[in-house]
């Protein structure tokens, strides 16, 4: 039994899936800046006599997504049609699951180890995207418009409605959830999952309990852009609904929508009709059976989960929580770890570096890890230095400068660099090493007598130097003095 | 001359096919002005393509297995940048960008298309009455219908247009017809043929199928017709028969022919009742043994599911016409004006009356009522003609309770008009293969049809014991003089 006046908050989000081609026909659902109405077809735009082929792609990404949160695969599901008239609909219903969706069941934790809980699932299923209309209204709105334009660009991209139950208690739980999803369908490589662009889009149902903990009245709230927005609205529609009941009001079963600018949810105001779908069997489409063969080859297709991985980053590399939190975040920097973590690299730096100077690059470049130019192994190659000592760390991010642009190895940035900013050089360097070599007699004797056969422990003297340097000198020029003093 | 002989003329090189062609323009010249069958004539396309055959003949490439054939197609199948109608308003000048598959199949097999045939209003109709346009004639009297929805392929296959016409059927819009006009018309087991570019009525029902004055055409038509077809997920996938192979074999001996016991008391006209008498002795005569088959559900159901199925489908499937990205458009004052205005204008009373019965039956509160009732009722059809199909090879049915009846007769009343496809819808619920044939003339000399209904992937059965029948009463007659 839940206390009295306790939010109860359950999502709807709606996932783009990347399949390459749309949900019935073979256009491409790459549509973000293309030409209005040209990834089309008489398929998608629902054409008299055309028929939908269902992607297998957008199944096995749904399948794979379904199984990735625990839930009960349907091998023989169904698509209906939801019947309604709108512009940007061309068939004038969409195609989707109703009463046999293809995961039903399911969970998706949030929180942290300590305090994790699992969120249930309820179902998830594929169904189409609509296309998008552009009203000519300074407040885009269609009311208000001279004329309206409508692009079938988007018509037909795959989606999968993934619900959950109504178990989360507070908008920043919502907001966990959302984020551990959109985590998962990366990490999955099903969607691209970015919220602004409208890949992932979340509604959201909230109520408030009450004063027996029973359920309220449901408000749908529509229109959040991103986790911000999202934690934002649910904030704003809890206080919202608070003062509602506060004064003695009834909550009115609505949808609401966010504006972000303002900061407020609106209601329709009851203009919206009840709608009636009109469900029933899409009969251009036969049941979609799956064998258990199919669903087996998609669950061996899964990745390490993103939740299972950070705990293994955790265990393995004696990551903090939050270090491994962010590595986990994207699989793409999860996996730039991982190559640095097989280079050799000292896992603790490794993630320090990334946390920081990587992704600070990536921020400032506004571009993602996979177009990140430098690779691991250069990568790696300047932390090593850093190990040794051969480099300081105030060069080292000098160097990661150079490093990053060009993937140029640590080598190629220092001649880049020429003499490191001329800082210890000549006499004062000579001196420098002087003084090393005469704390480090033993090891001079060693190579003096050949016992340095592959050059480690002139390398060791070199970092030795550099040290002492803080990194100011140019390992070229130590290594040539070096051997000036050794080989005498 | 059949198709057959044609495409056996035009390898041998012996007649061009421009020549072939020319004759059936001018044949359609003659007499369209009568009959009234055709909505859009191809005739210089016509004469391109059959120039295209004949120059294949000249370089010895293969013309294809209908090479030369003339062949007329209701305007329900899409044909790349030429009007498509649906015989609506709605769609008066509309275009498609794509060929129908069946279109393209016949045109790659080297057939001509000559024409588009007349309809009833998106194939909702029993007389091609409902025609947006003009009803066409029955070629035998013109003063009756030629029955529907594909009245104009069947009319125009009973005059000689061309030995060939495509259909679709519904619920019986080629078979009705078909015995209408006292031609063959095949409606194939749902899947056979590919519905991809048929302008959608009822999706679950839909199929298309040939009409033709002789067995042989019908098989070879089918040949063509029936490949699989990755864009229409309801097309089989499995191997189709050389449905020629089934022919000129000597008797029928080891056939069942299963008569509907219900139907003994079903009202049907007398000449109707002598018709299957006949045909009963040429199948015994060829040596198949009749057994009774007994179907309670279909007589009792079929009709009243059918109405709310083929509705149900209808509504949601013409929902895409509402004025927004191509058809007619109506001048309106917003968004809802537009659907209303656009609606209003370009469909039909019958149309409109489908629209309305299929909303109804999918709304919230009437869907378990009226569509799940049926579609629990279209399972027991089902069984009940797997069961029936047990104890027989193929069912002898009646295709039609009545003799072609006259224009305007039944246009006040839909349900004296739906009960005209009272034996032919039940074949289409349960997805079965249907062939309606010509039993002879009536003593007024109009065409009396009988229906064999097979079942699933039958085809092969009907045609041999269609072509039994042929054997004893020649090839059907040509209307208006034709030959």
């Amino acid at each position: 039994m839940r206390k009295p006046n306790t939010p109860v908050i359950g999502l709807e989000i709606h996932v783009q899936m990347k399949t390459g081609s749309k949900l019935f026909c073979a256009c491409s659902t790459d549509y973000i800046g293309a030409v209005p109405n040209t990834n089309v077809c008489p398929v998608c735009l629902g054409l008299p006599g055309t028929l939908p082929v269902v992607n297998r792609k957008a199944v096995e990404y749904a399948v794979r997504t379904g199984l990735a949160l625990g839930s009960r695969i349907g091998l023989s599901t169904r698509f209906h049609r939801k019947n309604y008239f709108y512009p940007d609909l061309p068939k004038a219903y969409q195609i989707s699951q109703y009463d046999v969706p293809l995961a039903v069941g399911g969970h998706l934790p949030i929180g942290e180890e300590q305090d994790r809980k699992w969120i249930r699932i309820t179902r998830l299923h594929l169904e189409e995207d609509a296309g998008k209309l552009v009203h000519s209204a300074r407040d885009g709105r269609l009311g208000n418009s001279e004329y309206s334009l409508v692009d079938y660009n988007r018509g037909g991209v795959p989606l999968m409605e993934i619900v959950s139950e109504p178990e989360l208690a507070t908008p920043s739980e919502a907001r966990d959830f959302v984020s551990r999803l959109r985590q998962l369908v990366r990490f999955l490589g099903v969607s691209d999952g970015d919220m602004e662009k409208g890949s992932l889009r979340v509604d959201a149902n909230i109520s408030l309990t009450g004063p027996d903990g029973e359920l309220g009245t449901k408000v749908e709230v529509k229109n959040m852009n991103s986790l911000r927005a999202l934690e934002r609205a649910l904030e704003y529609e809890i206080a919202r609904q608070q003062e509602c009941l506060g004064r003695g009001e009834r909550i009115l079963q609505e949808t609401r929508h966010w504006d972000d600018g303002k900061g407020v949810t609106c209601g329709t105001r009851g203009k919206e009709e009840a709608h009636d779908y009109r469900y029933f069997p899409d009969p251009d489409l036969p049941p979609l059976v799956l064998s258990r063969d199919f669903v087996e080859e998609q669950r061996r297709l899964l990745p390490e989960l993103p939740w299972d991985l950070k705990e293994r980053f955790v265990r393995e590399h004696r990551l903090s929580i939050e270090d491994a939190s962010v590595l986990t975040e994207l699989p793409g920097i999860a996996k730039y770890y991982e190559k640095c973590i097989r280079e050799g690299a000292n896992p603790l730096r490794a993630a320090n570096w990334i946390r920081t100077e990587v992704m600070r690059v990536l921020n400032e470049k506004r571009i993602s890890i996979e177009a990140f130019a430098l690779s691991p192994e250069k990568f790696c190659g300047l932390l090593a230095r850093i190990e040794t000592g051969a480099v300081s760390t105030t060069l080292a991010k000098e160097l990661f400068e150079k490093m990053v642009d060009e993937n140029l190895s640590v080598d190629e940035a220092l001649k880049k660099a020429g003499s490191p900013s001329g800082k210890v050089t000549g006499d004062d360097l000579r001196k420098m090493v002087n003084l090393v070599l005469e704390r480090e007699r033993l090891t001079v004797e060693e190579i003096q007598t050949g016992k340095d056969a592959k050059g480690k422990k002139r390398s060791f003297l070199c970092g030795l130097v550099m040290r002492e340097s803080k990194g100011q000198a140019d390992p070229g020029e130590v290594r040539k003095i070096l051997a000036e003093i050794l080989d005498r | 001359m059949n198709a057959v002989e044609i495409v056996k003329a035009v390898k041998d090189a012996r007649i061009p096919a421009t020549e072939i062609t020319g004759k059936a323009i001018e044949r359609i010249r003659q007499v369209d002005s009568e009959v009234r069958a055709l909505l859009t004539p191809l005739f210089e396309r016509a004469l391109e393509k059959a120039a295209e055959i004949d120059r294949k003949i000249e370089h010895n490439q293969d013309p294809g297995p209908l090479a030369g054939v003339p062949v007329v197609v209701k305007d329900n199948l899409c044909m790349r940048g030429l009007k498509t109608t649906c015989g609506s308003r709605m769609l008066e000048n509309w275009c498609p960008p794509y060929d129908a598959s069946v279109i393209r199949f016949l045109e790659e097999a080297g057939a001509v298309v000559l024409g588009k045939t007349n309809m009833d209003e998106f194939a909702m109709g029993s007389s091609t009455e409902n025609s947006a346009f003009f009803p066409t004639a029955n070629p035998w009297d013109r003063e009756r219908v030629p029955g529907g929805s594909s009245g104009g392929s069947a009319a125009a296959v009973a005059c000689g247009y061309a030995p060939l016409a495509l259909g679709s059927d519904t619920g019986g819009s080629i078979r009705q017809p078909a015995a209408f006009c006292g031609v063959y018309g095949l409606k194939p087991t749902y899947g056979l043929v590919s519905r991809f570019g048929l302008v959608a009525f009822a999706s679950s029902l839909d199929q298309v199928g040939p009409f033709s004055r002789s067995v042989e055409d019908l098989a070879l038509a089918l040949n063509v017709l029936s490949r699989p077809d990755p864009a229409d997920a309801t097309s089989s996938r499995r191997k189709r028969p050389d449905y020629t192979a089934c022919l000129g074999k000597d008797d029928l001996k080891g056939l069942k022919v299963g008569v509907v016991t219900e139907f003994e008391n079903y009202p049907v006209q007398p000449e109707i009742r002598e018709a299957l008498a006949k045909i009963e002795a040429i199948l015994r005569g060829a040596g198949a043994e009749f057994v009774p088959v007994s179907l309670p559900a279909t007589i009792e159901a079929g009709l009243p599911c059918y109405y709310i199925l083929a509705p149900a489908e209808a509504s949601s499937n013409l929902a895409r016409y509402d004025g927004v990205r191509y058809g007619i458009s109506a001048k309106a004052e917003n968004l809802m004006d537009l659907y209303m205005k656009t609606r209003g204008l370009g469909f039909g009373p019958e149309v409109k009356r489908r629209i309305l019965t299929g909303t109804y039956v999918l709304s919230s509160g009437y869907y378990d009522a009226y569509y799940l009732v049926a579609q629990k009722a279209r399972i027991r059809i089902s069984r009940e003609f797997r069961e029936a199909f047990l104890h027989a090879d193929l069912l002898l049915m009646p295709t039609t309770p009545t003799l072609p009846f006259r224009k305007g007769e039944h246009q006040d009343d839909p349900i004296q008009m739906y009960l005209s496809d009272v034996f032919t819808l039940p074949v289409n619920l349960a997805g079965l293969p249907g062939l309606s044939l010509n039993a002879g003339y009536s003593s007024s000399g109009l065409p009396v049809g009988v229906q064999f209904v097979g079942p699933k992937w039958g085809e092969e059965t009907l045609l041999a014991a269609a072509e039994a029948v042929e054997r004893v009463l020649g090839k059907p007659a040509c209307a208006l003089g034709g030959d």
